[in-house]
């Protein structure tokens, strides 16, 4: 048997418990996947218009998993449109469109300590699905599941993408110490 | 840098959460409020435009039409039920007499 369909109130209130759960977590991804704070706040905010949407579908569908994949998901889906929209203005400066042009203040926390800069450094380099498994596992601890179902890959497909990020990150960071 | 165990930590410590700013939770409630109330308003004003137009009268009237033809219709129903009814138990009675004369 269904169960009754809930009032808007409920929904709501669920809704807000929802986003005061992973505003933190929605804040970090999109800080590091665009770079600034004032683009972060625009996604993390667009994001949550487009989840309340849908929010009733996606927790009769969700089965009683975890919401946070899926608001990561439309998140990935608005940052990658964020960036098609910024490739399509060729007036919009390099600096400005390229992902994450300025690492914010954990630059600033991590000056001193050559090693974190250079890892923020190599992540910055990173192609975007990569840097994104990485963000989501390191700054948001996100395990293969939860990522693969954010990303809309396989758990395998995300394993492997995982390596081979830190793999990439690796040789980078070896590199930039070369040449130190 | 000694491997990937190194990089690993190394990306905890680089990649720690950001804390949002502490008024963006407060402006997603209020933004998420204003569309809720705007489009409580837009249904209202849309119902209220949509009786006023007579265009729309049609359909509710055609509805009520139908209604009371169905209405009418199963009253019907039930009378000639119940003539039938009674028809057949004045003919058994008849019958049972015609019995019992004989």
């Amino acid at each position: 048997m269904s169960e009754p369909a809930k009032t808007k109130a409920q929904l709501d209130e669920e809704f807000a418990a929802l986003y005061r759960t992973h505003m933190r977590d929605l804040y970090s991804y999109a800080y590091y996947r665009i770079g600034n704070h004032h683009d972060a706040e625009d996604l993390v905010e667009q994001t949550f218009l487009q989840a309340y949407r849908h929010f009733e579908r996606a927790q009769r569908e969700s089965d009683g998993r975890p919401l946070r994949p899926w608001l990561l998901r439309i998140a990935h889906n608005l940052a990658a449109n964020h960036y098609r929209y910024r490739s399509r203005r060729p007036q919009t400066s390099l600096e400005e469109s390229g992902p994450v042009a300025a690492l914010h203040s954990t630059e600033e926390l991590v000056s001193g300590r050559d090693e974190l800069a250079r890892v923020l450094e190599g992540v910055k380099r990173l192609p975007d699905d990569r840097r994104e498994a990485l963000i989501m596992r390191f700054a948001l601890g996100m395990d293969n599941r939860e990522i693969a179902r954010a990303l809309g890959r396989t758990d395998g497909a995300t394993k492997v993408l995982l390596h081979r990020a830190i793999k990439q990150l690796e040789s980078l960071v070896a590199l930039a110490e070369a040449g130190a | 840098m000694s491997g990937p165990g190194n990089v690993e930590s190394l990306l905890r410590e680089a990649l720690s959460p950001v804390e949002p700013p502490a008024d963006l939770a407060s402006r997603v409630t209020s933004r998420l409020q204003s569309i809720s109330d705007h489009a409580a308003d837009e249904l209202e004003n849309w119902e209220l435009a949509a009786m006023r137009d007579p265009r729309n009268w049609l359909r509710p009237a055609l509805a009520l039409l139908g209604g009371g033809a169905a209405g009418a219709g199963l009253v019907l129903l039930r009378l000639h039920q119940r003539q039938r009814r009674d028809a057949e138990s004045g003919s058994e009675a008849a019958h049972a007499g015609d019995g019992d004369a004989h």
